[in-house]
């Protein structure tokens, strides 16, 4: 079987490939995911400390349980998500506390369904923000979370607006052809 | 809900109308996510690899562990510290406490350093009680590193604060051998200036 390089390697393969005790696969799992996770446990636990814990723990979870993945009920990123969540609820229990959102991060009239999609789009939409290149998802950051204008972003990076523009379309397009499943919306 | 940054600014006018819908609908669900965070300096590489398992093992730390009591016998030795007591309300149980105190750079503020007890991941947890030290802008925060001879060796972790005091939970690298004091410095994203404002 054609084995192809852990950037490449969809997640499910990468989980199979750690399951094989492959370091390599494990640690490209682990770049894709961080940040997923991390704002995850920071949204659930609103404590930097415990969510970091909760990162560690998760992988911890997912080096240990690799094995355990079978493909044919889904792909690997849904699983992943459960183990994060696991280990979340985990370090949450820790504290003899309930697991609570970020208070800037929902709204107050959200139900427990509701949260748990925005929890779940949030991290779909963090994961796919790992997979644009640099140049693109530089920009998309900087557009939306930076409070810089575009002109602004421009100077900054010291390119054209144009190029700006750009990449930010590109960058929009690369993440529309990702998250078919959320621009679509429940019951497509 | 911040509603984000104006679309048509975004993308201009040169597309389709479906093409539009359809970027303005990942639009709508980035602004909807909000900012993924920036990774602390203890999760920016994956677990570390020992001869059983990629994941630090209790006998690995062990040797970490005689190392990093020297070093605090050490920093208690040189650093002054004095008799911590049991903070409320955070899960610590010191084991140290020290004080930093403010530098030029922001004279007013001051802080107590509690070191806990190792914790189940191998991390040595530090509570720290911040007077004084002002809200930075969007872009901007504090770091907290260790230091040997005055020079910045291992980082515990990134924090903001909002009110005055603050209490933030950062971690100590186990693995360090040789340290002799803290810092904090003020960090602006994609600027190297690295502004020392306390210090133990």
């Amino acid at each position: 079987m054609r084995r192809v390089s852990a950037n490449q390697a969809t997640d499910g393969e990468l989980i199979l490939r750690t399951g094989d005790g492959d370091r390599g696969a494990f640690e490209a799992l682990y770049r894709r995911y961080a940040r997923p996770v991390f704002g995850l446990a920071l949204r659930r636990l609103g404590d930097r400390g415990r969510a970091e814990d909760a990162v560690q723990e998760t992988f911890a979870s997912v080096w240990r349980g690799a094995r355990s993945y079978r493909p044919e009920r889904g792909p690997g990123g849904p699983w992943i998500y459960a183990v994060a969540r696991n280990a979340i609820v985990d370090r949450a229990r820790a504290r003899s506390e309930p697991a609570v959102e970020a208070p800037d991060q929902e709204s107050h009239d959200a139900g427990p369904g509701e949260r748990a999609e925005a929890s779940w789009t949030s991290w779909r939409i963090h994961r796919a923000l790992e997979e644009l290149p640099d140049n693109e998802r530089k920009v998309i950051e900087l557009a939306y979370w930076s409070g810089l204008s575009q002109s602004e972003v421009a100077e900054y990076l010291g390119i054209p607006l144009g190029t700006v523009k750009t990449r930010t379309r590109a960058a929009l397009a690369r993440l529309a052809d990702q998250l078919e499943e959320e621009l679509d919306g429940p019951g497509t | 809900m911040d509603r984000g940054p104006d679309f048509r600014e975004l993308v201009g006018d040169e597309l389709t109308p479906e093409e539009r819908a359809r970027l303005e609908r990942v639009h709508e669900l980035l602004v909807e996510a909000g900012p993924p965070p920036e990774l602390p300096p203890t999760l920016a590489e994956p677990p570390g690899e020992s001869s059983a398992s990629p994941i630090v093992l209790p006998r690995r730390r062990a040797g970490a562990m005689l190392a990093l009591a020297a070093a605090i016998a050490l920093v208690a030795f040189v650093g002054g510290f004095v008799a911590g007591k049991q903070g409320v309300n955070s899960g610590i149980h010191p084991i140290h406490t020290l004080i930093m105190h403010g530098t030029a750079a922001d004279q007013n503020a001051s802080a107590k350093l509690d070191i806990g007890e190792l914790d189940s991941s191998g991390n040595w947890p530090l509570r720290v009680v911040i007077h004084g030290l002002p809200s930075l802008p969007k872009g901007s925060y504090y770091e907290m590193y260790l230091t040997n001879h005055g020079k910045a060796i291992a980082a515990c972790g990134i924090f903001t604060v909002a009110g005055n005091p603050s209490t933030v939970r950062l971690t100590m690298p186990p693995t360090i051998k040789d340290y002799d004091g803290w810092i904090v410095t003020r960090e602006s994203t994609g600027s190297s200036t690295h502004t020392v404002v306390l210090t133990t």
